[in-house]
């Protein structure tokens, strides 16, 4: 096999989840109509906005080799802790800040904080009591949720603060601001996992850990990092999640931490650790978001998506593996 | 012997009630290559990790380059100029050789106050260390784990040559080696050697340690059961400092 063809074949492997996007976009608007327009594009791009947010947190600790089980939860408790503060009915306390603008930085470090806290209480519990990250973040995972229902009492705050709800109406070349952030987040965070030291290490860490400890790379502080990175993130992803529904219920975002799940093995990135991209991530969960966009314009009762989302993850599961036996040839 | 680099004074590590160490005493000369012999479980590698940060010891102390030492993690270790290869491979098999090369030491330059990869800088450092040191990987942005073993140690070695620093410790360093290979290997250690950095290399394999060592120090259960410069012993005398049947030309045993 000459270099050419060999390069051409390792860029298809590497973006294959971008070309499997493209295929099932030009399927689905061929044989599903009115499937073709910007404004469903657009749509699927607003609709994968929280998921696509709290996909990244994920990834990294995944992509350092360990597991964060409470992204969902997390998400949950901020949106409800800037619900609680910033709506004016339900439970919301409408408390004003002026200016009004003043509410968003206020509202948006809150959930970072709230979030980056839970996700420093789960690191710090992997690194120095070694315990596993599955079960310490299964554990936050529940009991973050339960505090959620303890401060709302199960019931709901709605009707958040215009200027807080402006980022979700606000469009900017037909997307919602909202939008935009996610775009944003991927695009910096992919930087930072591609072109810097602490992501490089990251990636180190997850294929290798004994090796980068000996190598002298500050392992424990990292993974800290990492798991605060994922809390902040969820955070914001929270915060997201009650700007697009205006408020906060106690069962808020149910579910999307096994849809994140889906995105994040869609998009290449290996449960062990140290393989997998954060474009590719969201190449995986704008694939979910389009097939989501698809079963609702064929008119397919809305139980179908989880069927299909599992079945997509076993196939993802089954293409990974094809794709090393793929590279191993190559090699 | 030259002016020594590193001295370890009645060092002892206990695991519980288990005295891995009992007291080990011997010293590492500048340019001097030291063989660390012994048999399985005598404590040659718990010695190795507690010289390269890994482990802490119970007692005991070290002195390096005439100062009190001791490394509580490898990061204090490599700072301190001591380098490590340890007998299972440290690679990262996800990343690629560059990346590996330079593990925790990235060359970075700054774009906007963030430290960012400056990849094309490593892959020419890489390039030349590789090329001196007559090894041939066919791509330097292939991933570890498409390497054959035998190319995975020379990238380890070659680190160690690049990087150097005043202390190299080598744990079996070419259990994956072939015949060409190891002998290039063993030269590589001379010509380390001979830019005044100390090499302690442990190894199993009695020739080996003949054909590269200026001393050999045998470990037997916990102590320092002989220290003899190469030209003062024999094949037969060390086995048997390993094996116990004599102390014959022990150095100072706990």
């Amino acid at each position: 096999m000459n270099p050419r063809t060999r390069h051409a074949l390792e860029f298809v492997l590497d973006n294959l989840v971008w070309f499997m996007l493209l295929f099932v976009l030009v399927v689905f608007s061929i044989f599903i109509p009115n499937y073709f327009q910007l404004g469903i594009f657009a749509n699927i791009i607003e609709a994968s906005s929280v998921l696509g947010v709290m996909s990244i947190g994920l990834a990294l600790v995944i992509i350092a080799g360990h597991m964060d089980l409470s992204v969902e939860s997390v998400a949950a408790l901020s949106a409800m802790a800037v619900g609680i503060l910033f709506c004016s009915s339900g439970i919301g306390m409408g408390v004003q800040l002026h200016p009004e603008w003043l509410m968003v930085p206020v509202s948006l470090l809150l959930a970072l904080a709230v979030g980056g806290l839970i996700g420093a209480f789960n690191g710090f519990l992997v690194v120095k009591v070694k315990m596993s990250a599955f079960i310490i973040t299964l554990a936050s995972y529940i009991w973050v949720r339960g505090l959620v229902l303890v401060i709302s009492g199960g019931r709901s705050a709605q009707d958040l603060a215009p200027a807080i709800r402006w980022f979700g109406i606000q469009r900017l070349i037909g997307l919602p601001l909202t939008a935009w952030i996610a775009i944003a987040c991927f695009v910096v965070f992919s930087l930072i996992m591609a072109k810097t030291p602490f992501g490089r290490h990251l990636v180190m860490i997850g294929g290798n850990e004994t090796a980068t400890f000996r190598a002298g790379i500050r392992v424990n502080r990292n993974l800290v990092i990492a798991f605060v990175l994922a809390g902040a993130i969820a955070g914001l992803a929270g915060w997201l999640l009650a700007i697009r529904t205006s408020g906060a219920t106690a069962n808020l975002g149910v579910g999307l931490l096994f849809n994140a799940f889906a995105a994040v093995v869609i998009g290449g990135v290996s449960l062990k650790g140290g393989v997998g991209t954060l474009p590719g991530v969201y190449a995986g969960v704008l694939l979910l978001s389009a097939i989501n966009t698809a079963i609702n314009l064929m008119g397919l009762p809305a139980n179908f998506t989880q069927v299909i989302h599992g079945l997509l993850v076993l196939a993802a599961v089954l293409l990974d593996a094809f794709k090393q036996t793929i590279r191993l040839r190559l090699a | 012997m030259s002016e020594p680099l590193l001295v370890l004074d009645n060092v002892t590590k206990n695991y519980g009630a288990i005295e891995a160490l009992k007291g080990i005493s011997f010293s590492i000369g500048k340019g001097e290559v030291v063989a660390l012999l012994g048999d399985n479980g005598a404590g040659k590698s718990t010695l190795v990790k507690i010289i390269a940060g890994g482990l802490e010891p119970t007692s005991g102390r070290m002195l390096f380059e005439g100062k009190e030492f001791l490394a509580r993690s490898p990061a204090e270790a490599k700072a301190a100029g001591i380098e490590t290869v340890y007998q299972d491979l440290s690679l990262c098999t996800n990343v690629d050789v560059v990346a590996n090369f330079f593990m925790g030491r990235e060359i970075t330059r700054k774009v906007l106050g963030i430290p960012v990869l400056d990849e094309r800088a490593m892959e020419t450092v890489v390039e030349k260390a590789l090329a001196s040191a007559g090894t041939r990987i066919p791509s330097l942005r292939t991933n570890v784990e498409h390497l054959s073993g035998g190319q995975r140690q020379a990238i380890e070695l070659n680190r160690f040559v690049h990087w150097g620093g005043k202390l190299v410790l080598l744990d079996e360093p070419f259990a994956a080696l072939g015949v060409e290979q190891t002998r290039r290997g063993l030269d590589m250690i001379r010509q380390v050697a001979s830019q005044g950095i100390g090499v302690v290399i442990i190894t199993h394999i009695m020739q080996q340690a003949f054909q590269v060592a200026d001393r050999i120090v045998v470990i037997r259960q916990g102590v320092v059961a002989g220290d003899v410069a190469r030209h003062k012993t024999s094949p037969d005398a060390v086995i048997n400092m390993i094996t116990g049947e004599t102390l014959a030309g022990a150095g100072p045993a706990g």
